[in-house]
């Protein structure tokens, strides 16, 4: 579609959504860092992919959605699916939350949970088997696809410019990193303004995005068994990968300490980020929280869940630990130079850990 | 009784608009240096526009005189089409549809640089024509004219004011505040002798990623200009700069780009419909007098002396060393 009829098409009758509850706070947590804390990030991409495909035809008035998610994003596709009237038909598997499932099913969601994973390609594989099949049984249904659909990370110019109007200038995003879309979109728009912009890209061991082997992760909300098209890894100055113990400690550090009451994903966050903001008096930070803490209620807002996880110290440690490979990654906070460069390229080479860090940065 | 006064109110407004007519109307306005950001945005319910935020020249300007007479519209001289035009619509729109007169545009804008010498014709020419006949054309209303007389229009018409304007429709998308912040413009052009036809060109087709990325530029402008930042006024312009890189590139643009650094300007600053540069640099700080002489030096040794130097706040032409 050209410009002209894209600027000239008027506005969708399924324009209803939540633009309050789509950007999040900003609050200052020291001199020079500030967090970014989401209600649920994920309204906003969702809304802005559901926007585009309303625009260009791809979702009709009235028409389904099918998306394979157990995470927030489908809980944002059944909040815009239920205002604007669309039916939504969602994949998942039996790990997904109790109290999500609930949700979901109040919302007016059609759930299909995939029973039985895939001997090769266990659970990922067998859900996007029952994706395409939901789709092909639904002809002119629209699937957002949010690993690969390039409207989501280009959603994220609106936190970019809140950001931007708020903060002013500002010299690093730390942020976690599942699908790609807010941390490679935000990066990419707010280093338009700022060529020198450092960014961190959080993730967790186990997790394929920044070249870990896969493996069983106890941190959810980042991370991936795949690689989403939408991580784009030549944003990325440097790549932590923070362990779910530690996540939830920091999670409960910045309840304790700074009176937010966020998610697992917004603690191994603002560890690297409360980290690199010392390490870094006179630069200015920012953070971004995902979601809010309630679903983390009976979990890690709770002691003896808490104290019963495998690796449990209660201590957080000081510094990550550089490494010199995305392999040499331990089960605990690890740091590395990404430089960035292409996830290939960063397999092949490496990065010298005789470089510190912080000096480097 | 209301009515009443409703219509004694349109009366006496009908009456400064037609009736006290002159023996001639005078009209001025100065012209820009291209623009600080120009792109796609939307307007409050969401829908997208195409708008611009001006960069102030006020050391060239366009002049207009009116001479009311029955009849025929002449202009002088006769190829400033537009400016007859504008004429023509002001009229019109005076309820003058018989009257005519005597036009003459002149102007210190450089036309075909992308500094505003069309728009500047044409406001000068409607402010001409209002003048004559008493009435008090406000900045919309101008515009209005404007941009029906020339399809698409600079926002020079309201003067200092910050303004996000819709310039193929004539209307401010956002007002940002009562000026820029205050800024020193070493200005290249960078095509000398290309004339670039800045309204017979097709608007820019700005991608999907790059209508996003315009929103966090307008969020930085609106702070710059709230606090009065130089500094992210410059970066603005950079970003915007390189966007419209991508659609009228600017010979020798990265060049200029890295003069302006070693310099320590601000940023750069394009003309988006035009061939000018700016190089900006923050008046209040002491350091820019020596950065500009050097800035101008090395545009020199590149072969592209800075032709002009002013500041935005001041009707002042500054010579380069």
């Amino acid at each position: 579609m050209s410009l002209e009829m894209t600027m000239s098409q008027p506005l969708s009758r399924e324009s209803r959504g939540f633009p309050d509850y789509e950007l999040p706070r900003l609050v200052r947590l020291t001199d020079n860092l500030h967090g970014a804390a989401f209600f649920l990030m994920k309204l906003l991409p969702a809304r802005h992919m559901l926007d585009r495909a309303a625009a260009d035809g791809r979702l009709k008035p009235g028409g389904t959605i099918c998306e394979t998610t157990s995470g927030t994003f489908g809980l944002a596709l059944a909040m815009l699916a239920a205002v604007r009237g669309y039916r939504l038909i969602l994949v998942s598997d039996p790990a997904i939350d109790e109290h999500l499932h609930k949700r979901l099913l109040e919302l007016g969601v059609t759930l299909e949970i995939v029973e039985t994973p895939y001997e090769i390609g266990g659970f990922q594989t067998a859900r996007l088997d029952r994706l395409r099949a939901a789709l092909e049984a639904n002809p002119g249904s629209f699937c957002p696809s949010q690993y690969g659909n390039a409207d989501n990370p280009r959603a994220y110019a609106e936190v970019a410019e809140q950001i931007a109007e708020r903060l002013g200038h500002v010299d690093c995003l730390v942020g976690t990193v599942g699908s790609g879309g807010s941390m490679s979109g935000i990066a990419r728009f707010l280093r338009h303004l700022n060529p020198d912009l450092h960014v961190i890209g959080v993730d967790t061991p186990n997790s394929v995005v920044f070249g870990q082997p896969d493996g069983k992760r106890l941190l959810r909300g980042l991370g991936n068994s795949l690689v989403p098209p939408n991580v784009d890894h030549r944003q990325f100055d440097e790549v932590h990968w923070v362990g779910a113990a530690e996540a939830f400690l920091a999670t409960r550090r910045l309840h304790q300490h700074h009176a937010l009451y966020q998610g697992g994903t917004s603690g191994a966050a603002y560890l690297v980020a409360d980290w690199w903001a010392r390490t870094h008096p006179d630069r200015k930070v920012v953070t971004l929280f995902p979601d809010e803490g309630h679903r983390y209620v009976a979990t890690i807002y709770n002691d003896d869940w808490l104290a019963a996880l495998p690796g449990w110290t209660g201590v957080l440690p000081e510094a990550p630990q550089p490494v010199a490979h995305p392999s040499d990654v331990r089960p605990s906070w690890s740091s590395f130079r990404w430089d960035r460069r292409m996830l290939d390229e960063v397999l092949a080479a490496g990065t010298p850990v005789a470089h510190d860090l912080a000096e480097a940065a | 009784m209301p009515g009443d006064v409703i219509s004694r109110f349109a009366s006496v407004r009908l009456g400064t608009r037609g009736t006290q007519q002159k023996e001639h109307g005078f009209g001025q306005v100065n012209g820009h240096h291209g623009e600080i950001l120009q792109g796609i945005f939307p307007d409050d319910a969401g829908r997208l526009h195409r708008g611009l935020v001006t960069l102030p020249c006020n050391i060239v300007s366009s002049t207009a005189v009116f001479r009311p007479a029955p009849g025929n519209l002449v202009t002088v001289p006769d190829d400033k089409l537009k400016a007859a035009e504008a004429a023509r619509l002001t009229l019109d729109s005076l309820g003058l549809h018989d009257q005519g007169g005597h036009l003459t545009v002149e102007s210190t804008i450089p036309v075909g640089l992308g500094m505003g010498s069309s728009t500047a014709d044409v406001v000068a020419a409607i402010r001409a024509v209002a003048d004559a006949h008493g009435a008090a054309l406000g900045a919309d209303e101008v515009a209005r004219l404007a941009v029906r007389a020339e399809t698409a229009s600079d926002s020079i018409m309201h003067g200092d004011l910050a303004v996000l304007f819709a310039q193929r429709e004539g209307n401010v998308l956002e007002h940002l505040g009562p000026a820029l912040p205050p800024l020193e413009v070493l200005s290249v052009n960078t095509a000398p002798g290309a004339l670039v036809d800045t309204v017979k060109q097709p608007p820019a087709d700005y991608d999907e990623w790059e209508i996003q990325a315009f929103r966090p530029l307008r969020g930085m402008l609106r702070r710059a200009i709230r606090i009065g930042d130089a500094a992210l006024l410059g970066r603005v312009a950079t970003a915007s700069a390189r966007i419209s890189q991508r659609h009228l590139p600017k010979p020798a643009f990265e060049e200029i780009n890295a003069i302006a650094t070693s310099a320590g300007a601000l940023g750069i600053q394009v003309a988006h419909s035009g061939t000018v540069v700016g190089l900006l640099f923050d008046p209040r700080n002491p350091a820019t007098v020596r950065r500009v002489a050097e800035a101008a030096a090395k545009l020199d040794d590149i072969g592209l002396p800075p032709a002009l130097h002013f500041r935005t706040d001041a009707a002042e032409v500054r010579h380069v060393a």
